[in-house]
């Protein structure tokens, strides 16, 4: 079975009376051993959701449970808590082992244990023979891994990571993803990640978070935000999109887990089919297609008995993969293909669009705006 | 190859001239303080030059002379407490200035800093008339605030420069790690700031050690320091006694400002 180790209860911060809040109403489960990415566009209160955590910041209301038990307004000196900041924020005075042993230290671990454990810290970061030097005589990315050794070595009860690889290049911002990913896999550190870095998200992450405007739009596994996007602002911010509207139609039959067949009608194109949420029929929803998912042909009636004709605007050549903009009526859908040897379709060109049922997903709630 | 370096870099007039400027300026500079060393071993019966002998009578004469050594003691007792105070207040009144956002902050910053920009001598003034009724006058205290108020424009000052380049997050950090206020403050701020608190401390020590006017106006007649002592002699006595404690007290700010560099950088090179 498992433990719910983080638990926040309607989570709210107002900078300021009259001031919008920064995080609102906020409710999250976090299960032990567990990675949450918290994602989302700057200022939708990533940070100050993580700061609340921490205790370095309080809330204007809500609560914050960890192991059960209420902490909202414990310092955060006794929170037991570690956390690895944007800038790092190593103590430059001190050398890397001291920085690292700083925690263990405050908890009065003795003298012969803290070695050990620094020892085993840094050995984990693979920077145990690094332990004397000052910490600006290291690299951004070793920084970055003292800051994560100081962080784990006092086993907190949640371990809180505010962008950490912002600072990186692209490149060792790749390594320590999977670096860190396998160090918390290893200790089974209950994490929340901050991140506005969706591959980051997806590809760290047990579970995410999205967020927007001081609000979770939809808290769930990689595959169902990316696959089942509860708003239009998911489907959005998480990979790329293609929205159509569409009247939904008669309901064709069981999907798997829980979820219908429709038959839809999209924007007088014709009719088609799509998944999503029982009882949808006879109202207007978002149909979400992402662009690899979209077949395309140069001839109609190869990609499915109804298709959408449009007229190819733009062409992009990356090697393995082609991207292709159809203009369809007022839209311009995107579409991917991989790329064979064959003849390659070209700008101006009239494609042909289809999709089957299972990768043309209906948003759950009514599209905004528009006739029911 | 480049068409300036086929010619032979001609003579340039302005080098020497410029070389010859700042040792004009040095010399002017330093020129008093070459002269009271050179008329501090005088033998000269009054303070003149050239000398006309050389002689160390005048530095055999200063133990003998009571009312330096009293100066001298007023001094530094007055020193000391004022580098310790003006630290204890002036360190947590920049850390407030740079930390905190407050509806006054702009006014009290202005009030801290003030002092640099009043005449001493109307300062001086100010303190004798409101220490009247309060029998500050003539009291270590009376002095002591007189120079605190003098001094923690340059603590509050040097310190908030330290502060200015420190990562606000290594205190979060350390909080988070189970550090409490206290501890954070001593472990990690005060290192980091460290610097900035010891330049302020130095020139507050040495600005105190030196300062005349406020020291003359509430404490003349009754608890001397060393500048006003000096003051006193020059009017009465002519001799070159005061050109040797004017080296002595060359030497001891020297050598606190060595000291310090010595320390400190010690501790650079250490950690
Ligand atoms: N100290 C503050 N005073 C007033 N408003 C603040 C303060 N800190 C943050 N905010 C506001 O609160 C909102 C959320 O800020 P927060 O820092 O949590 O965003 P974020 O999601 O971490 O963004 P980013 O990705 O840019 O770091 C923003 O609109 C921001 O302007
Ligand atoms: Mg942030």
């Amino acid at each position: 079975m498992t433990e719910t180790k983080l638990s926040i209860k309607d989570l709210t911060k107002r900078y300021a009376a009259g001031l919008e809040p920064a995080v609102d109403r906020l409710n999250m489960e976090v299960e032990e051993g567990h990675l949450v990415a918290l994602l989302g566009p700057s200022g939708c209160g990533k940070t100050t959701t993580l700061r609340m955590v921490a205790g370095l910041m309080d809330p204007t209301a809500g609560s914050i449970m960890v192991d059960g038990k209420e902490i909202t307004h414990t310092p955060v000196n006794k929170r037991g808590m570690g956390m690895v900041f944007q800038s790092y924020a190593l103590f430059p005075h001190m050398n890397v082992e001291q920085n690292v042993a700083f925690g263990l230290q405050m908890r009065q671990t003795p003298k012969s244990e803290q070695k050990k454990r620094v020892a085993a810290a840094l050995d984990m970061v693979q920077l145990g023979h690094l332990g004397k030097r000052q910490t600006k005589e290291l690299s951004g990315g070793q920084q970055q891994r003292i800051a994560l050794a100081r962080a784990l070595v006092v086993e907190p009860t949640l371990l809180l990571l505010d962008e950490p690889l912002s600072n990186l290049d692209a490149k060792l911002r790749e390594t320590m993803r999977s670096e860190i990913r396998s160090i918390q896999q290893r200790t089974r550190a209950t994490t929340l990640f901050v991140t506005h870095d969706q591959d980051e998200a997806l590809d760290m992450a047990d579970r995410i978070a999205v967020m927007n405007g001081g609000l979770i739009e939809q808290f769930g596994s990689p595959t169902e935000v990316y696959e089942r996007p509860r708003t239009h602002f998911v489907a959005n911010f998480i990979g790329q999109a293609n929205f159509l509207t569409a009247r939904v139609g008669a309901d064709t039959g069981a999907a798997p887990v829980g979820e219908r067949y429709y038959k839809i009608d999209v924007d007088g194109f014709g009719q088609f089919g799509a998944v999503g949420v029982p009882g949808l029929t006879g109202s207007t929803h978002e149909l979400v297609i992402r662009p690899h998912r979209l077949n395309v042909s140069l001839h109609p009636g190869v990609v499915g008995p109804e298709s959408i004709a449009g007229t190819i605007e733009r062409v992009s050549y990356t090697g393995d993969a082609l991207a292709v903009a159809v203009r369809v009526g007022e839209k311009s859908l995107q579409a991917q293909l991989l790329t064979s040897s064959g003849d390659l379709p070209r700008a101006g060109e009239t494609a042909y669009l289809s999709w089957v049922a299972e990768d043309a997903y209906l948003l759950p709630a009514p599209a905004k705006g528009l006739p029911e | 190859m480049s068409e300036a370096r086929l010619f032979k870099p001609r003579f340039n007039p302005a080098k020497p001239a410029f070389g010859i400027l700042v040792f004009l300026l040095y010399l002017f500079l330093l020129a008093p303080l070459l002269i009271v060393f050179v008329v501090s071993f005088a033998s000269n019966q009054y303070l003149s030059f050239p000398p006309e002998g050389l002689t160390l009578k005048w530095y055999e004469l200063l133990p003998a002379e009571s009312t330096f050594m009293n100066g001298m003691k007023v001094s530094l007792i007055v020193a000391i407490a004022v580098t310790f105070i003006v630290l204890v207040l002036g360190v947590p009144a920049a850390l407030a200035l740079d930390r905190f956002d407050f509806k006054a902050k702009a006014a009290v910053q202005s009030f801290f800093l003030s002092p640099l920009l009043i005449p001493s001598i109307v300062l001086a003034l100010g303190m004798v008339l409101l220490f009247g009724p309060l029998e500050l006058n003539n009291t270590y205290a009376g002095i002591i605030i007189g120079h605190v108020a003098i001094t923690i424009p340059f603590v509050i000052r040097t310190t908030l420069m330290s502060l200015a380049t420190t990562d606000t997050s290594c205190e979060a950090a350390a909080r988070i790690l189970g550090a409490d206020s206290w501890t954070v403050f001593r472990r990690i701020t005060l290192p980091i700031i460290q610097p900035g608190v010891i330049a302020g401390g130095v020139i507050a020590f040495i600005v105190s050690f030196d300062e005349a006017v406020i020291s003359l106006f509430v404490a003349e007649s009754g608890l001397p320091t060393l500048p006003v002592q000096v003051l006193r002699y020059v009017e009465n006595s002519a001799d070159a006694a005061v050109a040797a404690l004017s080296v002595i007290l060359i030497l001891i700010s020297l050598a606190v400002v060595v000291i310090v560099e010595r320390v400190m950088g010690l501790r650079k090179a250490v950690s």
